[in-house]
């Protein structure tokens, strides 16, 4: 998830301007379990899908503003399920959620005794692979309330929880987010504790978490630092995401750091457990991710769905467009 | 109530689950409970196998609701479909309630089972809103749900309802042909609508789907048949040949003419060598 930067420290930033080369990976799939693609354009999912990205998650979020009432949460969690599914199923994507309160929202009281009422009702539904993101943004007691409320919430419901970690005095609250769900009777395999970085992850590894790395530009983490992370801790529990949404973020850095792996260096067999497999374990406890759904390349079937064979587009996917060209027809 | 016979649905449905579940699930299946739950966590307990239905299961099913398939019905859609009918439609306001929040709170999987088993429930024409909506939708199965093999939106549709399904089935490239009552609830309102659209698509220099043709063909008058002319003269072989089928629809006297001056097209028309469902296939191509 996002936070702030101004278009001015992008400009500052001395870059190094190294083409994307993504043929060092052609053919490998990927699994971005983190990125808000409700914020995101139709043309990112064809690029994901040409970069090899099969499936994703895409964990409930804030809305950059508040929401006022019941009935948009309502509907932001009906369109996690809905409407994104099938936008990404046009590109033979395969597309989860992780449903919950974000812990900005938490500190609406009020509403957000309503939507804990409302979230048994969206948390059993198909594809749905676990609660998140939820934990801590300022660590308010409102923020802890409904955390642990959660937790119990994943408990009961038998599902993964995926733990946004907070930007300011991130160190404390990563290790009191692991606290909580210990306290609370998380078996540490179940959860995946996201946005970490060089300072945090050994604590992470070392209590048995799943550790997640955001690759988002300037505010959390840069790739070449992930390759250097991948090269001291290995792949064992390791997963990155894009976290992508509505500032300025990268829906392929999944990819892309895979590349950056593959170029410094890094294994096969590290670059796909980090990658792609990791994602797939930790959240397949879910019980709602059946890989061959995805693993097959793009278009996979659900069984369930009626497929008509009356056109060349599977599923409902969309014709390509030839953006090389000037014309556009 | 239902239009239909609902208990002996019921039986028929029952025979269907326990040839495709195991006890537990249909035991499961059978246990009373929470309503929106049990809808809801279906596929965790049933899986998603495909049906597995006999000739005569198939036939009894058409008997009891004319129409209604569950040709390429999952047991995930199935069971789905029996939790909806194990519902109590006594308090019609109630029961309308239930469902649309089931509606409301859907995800694809479900919207695609709700809409699909749209016939199955009781008091049919309060649901022709609910089928109209399900119409705006953009989700390819949704649409897919209401327009193949579903009875429903023939039966209880309005006809402004029931152009834009059709109108709605060319934009998203659909399979028309696979709309029940297609030719039964042609009108001359569409078949005006419909001429303007292929206009717009020859104005904008796109491809024109041949089975617009069977929708215009019953109402040519002196208008239509000048977009008639054009495809007779457009030099695309599946245009001339959807245009010519659908001057055997049409009883207006110029039709008539017109269609006679291609006596070996009209031929093949009459020895089935024409068809929509052809022509249908050749465009895909």
């Amino acid at each position: 998830m996002c936070c702030t930067h101004s278009f001015e420290d992008r400009q500052s930033i001395d870059k190094d301007n190294t083409p994307v080369d993504l043929s060092g990976i052609a053919g490998m799939k990927f699994f971005d379990p983190h990125v808000h693609m409700t914020s995101r354009t139709t043309d990112d999912y064809q690029a994901m899908a040409d970069a090899g990205v099969v499936a994703l998650i895409e964990p409930a979020f804030w809305l950059g503003q508040p929401r006022t009432g019941l009935d948009s949460f309502r509907d932001y969690y009906s369109s996690l399920i809905g409407w994104e599914r099938f936008r990404s199923s046009q590109f033979g994507i395969k597309h989860y959620c992780t449903i919950g309160l974000n812990s900005r929202e938490a500190n609406n009281e009020p509403l957000a005794e309503q939507v804990m009422e409302m979230l048994p009702l969206f948390i059993y539904k198909e594809g749905v692979v676990g609660i998140g993101e939820i934990g801590f943004d300022d660590q308010t007691a409102a923020e802890e309330k409904y955390y642990r409320a959660q937790l119990e919430l994943a408990k009961e419901a038998g599902l993964p929880v995926q733990i946004h970690t907070p930007h300011r005095d991130k160190k404390g609250g990563t290790t009191r987010s692991m606290d909580i769900a210990l306290e609370h009777g998380l078996d540490p395999h179940m959860v995946i504790v996201d946005h970490n970085n060089e300072e945090t992850v050994k604590e992470v590894l070392d209590r048995g978490f799943w550790a997640a790395f955001t690759i988002y530009p300037f505010t959390k983490m840069g790739n070449e630092r992930m390759v250097e992370i991948a090269k001291q801790y290995g792949s064992e529990r390791i997963m990155v995401n894009s976290a992508a949404d509505w500032g300025i973020s990268d829906p392929l850095a999944v990819p892309k750091t895979a590349a950056l792996m593959k170029l410094r260096g890094i294994s096969d067999e590290d670059i796909r457990l980090i990658t792609y497999q990791n994602a797939i374990t930790a959240f397949a406890q879910s019980g709602q991710i059946n890989e061959a759904d995805f693993a097959t390349g793009a278009g996979a079937i659900d069984q369930s769905q009626r497929f008509e064979g009356n056109t060349v587009l599977r599923g409902g996917q969309q014709p390509r467009v030839d953006k090389n060209s000037i014309i556009i027809s | 109530m239902y239009n239909y016979n609902v208990d002996a649905l019921k039986a028929l449905f029952k025979d269907i689950l326990s040839a495709n579940t195991s006890e537990d699930v249909l035991n499961w299946l059978l246990h009373e409970g929470n309503f929106n739950t049990r809808f809801v966590m279906v596929p965790r307990k049933t899986g998603k196998a495909a049906l597995q239905i006999s000739r005569e299961q198939a036939d009894s099913l058409n008997a009891l609701i004319p129409g209604f398939s569950l040709n390429g019905w999952s047991i995930d859609m199935l069971s789905r479909a029996w939790v909806l009918l194990s519902l109590d439609a006594t308090d019609k306001n109630e029961y309308f309630r239930k469902l649309e929040q089931l509606f409301l709170a859907a995800e694809v999987n479900e919207l695609f089972s709700l809409y699909s088993s749209l016939p199955l429930l009781a008091y049919p024409d309060m649901w022709a809103k609910r089928c109209a909506e399900g119409i705006r939708s953009n989700i390819g199965n949704v649409l897919e749900a209401i327009m193949y093999q579903n009875p429903y939106p023939q039966k209880y549709l309005d006809q402004s309802a029931w152009n834009q399904l059709v109108l709605k089935a060319f934009f998203t490239g659909k399979d028309v042909g696979k709309i029940q009552g297609i030719d039964a609830r042609a009108n001359k309102e569409l078949a005006y609508v419909i001429s303007d659209y292929m206009h717009e698509r020859r104005a904008a220099g796109r491809d024109i789907n041949p089975s617009l043709w069977r929708l215009v063909g019953p109402f040519i008058d002196e208008k239509l048949i000048e977009d008639v002319k054009w495809a007779l003269h457009s030099g695309v072989y599946v245009n001339e040949k959807a245009a010519l089928l659908a001057l055997t629809q049409s009883d207006y006297p110029a039709a008539v003419e017109l269609l006679n001056r291609y006596p070996e097209l009209r031929k093949a028309i009459e020895n089935n060598q024409i068809t929509w469902d052809g022509l249908t296939l050749e465009f895909q191509h």
